[in-house]
């Protein structure tokens, strides 16, 4: 039987985290029913993406090396149905597209089919510059737009946008040998449908249906208000020298952005400039008709592709109401301040922990005379004279000896 | 596959793509033509690649072709090389295909950034650097030894701790002897910035040099006082020992009787060409092994092709000098020994800047100089009757 392989490669921002969460969390029961999802810990399949695109992300990257062929390597092993999710996968070039194809047996006995999730662009755009400044971006959302709009796509932030939103492209990079009936395309619904429609989707496209799986609301990646975001960009700027990149994660991304300030309601949401709208709107028709004229299959309605109209009451991240942002720095900081209360304690528990064993090592190893020893050896070592007796006191011992 | 509902290529479109490849038939065999005076197409059977090589690849290729020439094995890495990290995806060329709505513009290769080009070398390095292989581990550690710490500038200290290592006297211990080597803050800042591109990465020159004069205080790395302050609180002051500019005497004072040969000073170029190879060699090694490849492999090699040292501009020289009298004032009053007087910045021939072109040349250089480089046989070359 053909194996077959579903190769999920993006967008971010389409519930990609949360569709990883399930096919996780659910790896036994997928199994059970011919359905690999090959993951040893949660972001496996990032890892392995950064493996495969030789991608520094922060440090991480040395917990990726190898991850691709491997996860390669379980696949071919496997039979049946498996499943592979990244996001990031989206940016791949057309060389590690084909050395990914290939080691998953691309031409050999394997069906792969791709499967790219897809949101409107008016929702996307605002949500990537989020994104970045929870990767501690300090660019302006202003300075975000005009360089993603400036046709040259020069710089970081324009070619990782492009590379990782433009769906035409990433289609023509990832589907290039597949035939368009192995391509799926997963549309996110428009905001305010039913919360089930796209899992629903997800599952059609992965052919999950008629599974009974876990699902919880956990792992989503939660956004932020307009004021919280400023801020984050603001600590960003004052910080970013000083914050190594394994401290940022921890307290910046994951303690202020997503478990402190996302969880504040009633701030604007972050959207499209009404001048900005027509461009993307524009893009937007555009794609669609090229998608169709490729005829991929659409699970959802191309349609979806289209966002919503400018908003009414637009509101700009660069310009805040500054009592927002400074009510958003408040609630930031008490979290701070109790994760650093939380931390002291720690501290002071393992501090007298380690206190305890050295007063018990003392009585119970050491000779009564070691600590006479120790104190006359510091004295000495402390003095030139001092030191040259040591050394003629070690020299007369016959051997290199170790200060007490 | 193409897929069936795509409208079949226009005739323009097909004798586009038969160009490219005809270009890349031409620069596999060691052609130098530019693109935009390629005309002629390839055959048929010279077509069936799964995908056109990028433009930044095709012209990191042309010009190793002038500079060199590479090996076909090495031509080979670079048509299949995929730029690492962040960055422009490969780009198409300008008049294969009509325009597009979509995708990034293509270009004409002549025009592309020299650090573009750099960007797919760097792929290619690192993988030249993990192929060396690991150096020997240290030998067997000596039960007979002072016991030493050897702090400071890394540039000075590493190569007198890379000695004593290798002579089987790892740093540490009780009892050490610590050694707070360093220089004019100009020159530790030059060689911080220099032994941070060979680890885990650090921001460009320039803005590195920006960031560090807007730090409130002198950044602990090149704090000497700091330095020997801490470890005074930990040993006494009796064991600590600032040197400044003597690396003989910090040898001894470590225990090492026979003087460690001076590191040779990288250029400019070579500095930020390892800045750029170090984050990629890191997607192959562990951080440890990548520390022991690019200090032990990758900088030989670059210290085989001299050129001017990268300088702190003049203008930042009156800071320095704020820094270094604030330096002097507390090494004086620490209580350890203090061999040697901090210099002020001065102005020496080097460059304050690494220069683009310097750093793809010196990339090509040490490509065409690695065990894939062997020349392609000439009469193959020659069958495309392009002069080079």
């Amino acid at each position: 039987m053909t194996k077959k392989v579903y190769l999920h490669v993006g967008t971010p921002k389409t519930g990609t985290s949360y569709l990883q969460h399930v096919l996780y969390r659910n790896q036994v029961r997928l199994r059970s029913h011919g359905i690999h999802y090959h993951a040893d810990r949660f972001d496996a399949h990032f890892l392995a993406a950064l493996d495969l695109m030789r991608l520094p992300w922060g440090g991480i990257e040395a917990q990726a090396i190898g991850r691709w062929d491997a996860l390669a390597a379980s696949v071919r092993r496997s039979g049946g149905t498996s499943i592979i999710s990244h996001e990031i996968l989206a940016t791949a070039s057309r060389a590690q597209i084909g050395h990914a194809l290939e080691s998953l047996g691309h031409g050999d006995d394997a069906e792969i089919h791709l499967v790219l999730s897809v949101r409107d662009l008016v929702r996307q755009i605002p949500a990537e510059w989020q994104e970045n400044v929870k990767h501690r971006a300090a660019l302006s959302y202003g300075r975000f737009l005009s360089l993603i709009q400036d046709p040259r796509r020069e710089g970081r932030i324009p070619t990782w946008f492009w590379g990782v939103q433009e769906i035409p492209d990433i289609l023509d990079r990832w589907g290039h040998d597949l035939p368009p009936e192995h391509v799926h395309l997963v549309t996110v619904p428009p905001a305010g449908g039913s919360p089930d429609l796209l899992w629903t989707r997800f599952s059609d496209a992965f052919g999950l249906g008629g599974l009974s799986l876990q699902l919880d609301g956990e792992r989503v990646n939660p956004s932020l208000g307009v004021p919280e975001t400023t801020l984050i960009r603001r600590i960003n700027r004052a910080a970013n020298e000083d914050l190594e990149p394994a401290f940022y994660r921890p307290l910046v991304r994951e303690l202020l952005a997503h478990q402190t300030l996302s969880r504040r309601t009633g701030s604007p949401r972050l959207a499209l400039p009404p001048d900005v709208h027509p461009w993307a709107t524009a893009l937007e028709d555009s794609w669609i008709a090229e998608v169709r004229r490729r005829g991929y299959d659409v699970i959802g309605d191309l349609e979806d592709l289209r966002g919503a109209p400018p908003v009414q009451e637009y509101a700009d991240p660069d310009h805040p109401d500054e009592a927002m942002v400074a009510g958003a720095a408040v609630d930031a900081l008490k979290a701070l301040l109790l994760h650093h209360a939380q931390l002291q304690r720690t501290l002071d528990h393992r501090s007298g922990e380690l206190l305890d064993t050295q007063r018990r090592l003392e009585r119970s190893v050491l000779r009564p005379t070691y600590r006479w020893r120790q104190r006359t050896v510091r004295r000495l070592e402390a003095s030139g004279p001092g030191r040259y007796a040591m050394k003629v006191y070690r020299r007369a011992r016959g051997r290199s000896s170790r200060s007490a | 596959m193409t897929p069936p509902e795509s409208p079949p290529e226009s005739p323009d479109e097909s004798a586009g793509v038969a160009r490219a490849w005809g270009w890349v038939a031409h620069l596999r065999t060691g052609g130098t033509t530019p693109w935009a005076r390629w005309q002629e197409p390839a055959p048929d059977a010279d077509q069936g690649g799964r995908f056109l090589p990028g433009a930044q690849q095709l012209e990191l290729l042309r010009r190793l072709n002038v500079a060199g020439p590479p090996s076909a094995g090495l031509a080979a890495r670079v048509l299949t090389a995929s730029a690492p990290g962040r960055g422009l995806p490969d780009l198409g060329l300008e008049g294969v295909l009509p325009p597009s709505s979509f995708g990034s513009p293509p270009v004409d290769p002549s025009d592309l950034a020299p650090e573009e080009l750099v960007r797919v070398a760097t792929a290619l390095l690192a993988e030249d650097v993990v192929a060396a292989g690991d150096p020997d581990g240290p030998p067997r550690v000596k039960l007979l030894r002072r016991r030493y710490r050897m702090l400071g500038d890394p540039e000075l200290a590493r190569p007198i701790r890379e000695a004593l290592i290798a002579a089987g006297h790892p740093p540490g211990g009780p009892s050490a002897t610590v050694v707070v080597l360093g220089t004019g803050l100009d020159r530790m800042l030059a060689h911080e910035w220099t032994a941070r591109s060979f680890g885990a990465g650090v921001r460009p020159w320039r803005e590195y040099v920006a960031g560090e004069r807007r730090r409130t205080s002198l950044s602990r790395r090149f704090d000497l006082a700091a330095v020997a302050q801490h470890w005074s609180g930990r040993v006494g002051p009796g064991r600590v020992h600032v040197v400044v500019d003597d690396t003989r005497l910090a040898a001894r004072l470590a225990g090492r009787r026979r003087p460690v040969p001076d590191q040779t000073e990288l250029s400019a170029d070579a500095v930020e060409l390892a800045r750029r190879t170090a984050p990629v060699v890191g997607t192959l090694v562990t951080p440890e092994r990548r520390s022991r490849l690019m200090w032990h492999r990758f900088r030989p090699m670059l210290a085989a092709h001299p050129g001017p040292p990268l300088l702190v501009p003049a203008r930042h020289h009156a800071w320095l000098a704020g820094c270094t009298a604030d330096l002097r004032r507390r090494l004086s009053a620490g209580g350890y020994a203090v061999h040697g007087d901090l210099p002020e910045p001065s102005v020496r021939p080097g460059v304050t800047a690494p220069d683009e072109e310097g750093v793809l040349a010196l990339a090509m250089r040490m490509l065409l100089g690695s065990p894939t480089a062997t020349p392609v046989d000439p009469d193959s070359a020659s069958a495309t009757g392009e002069v080079r």
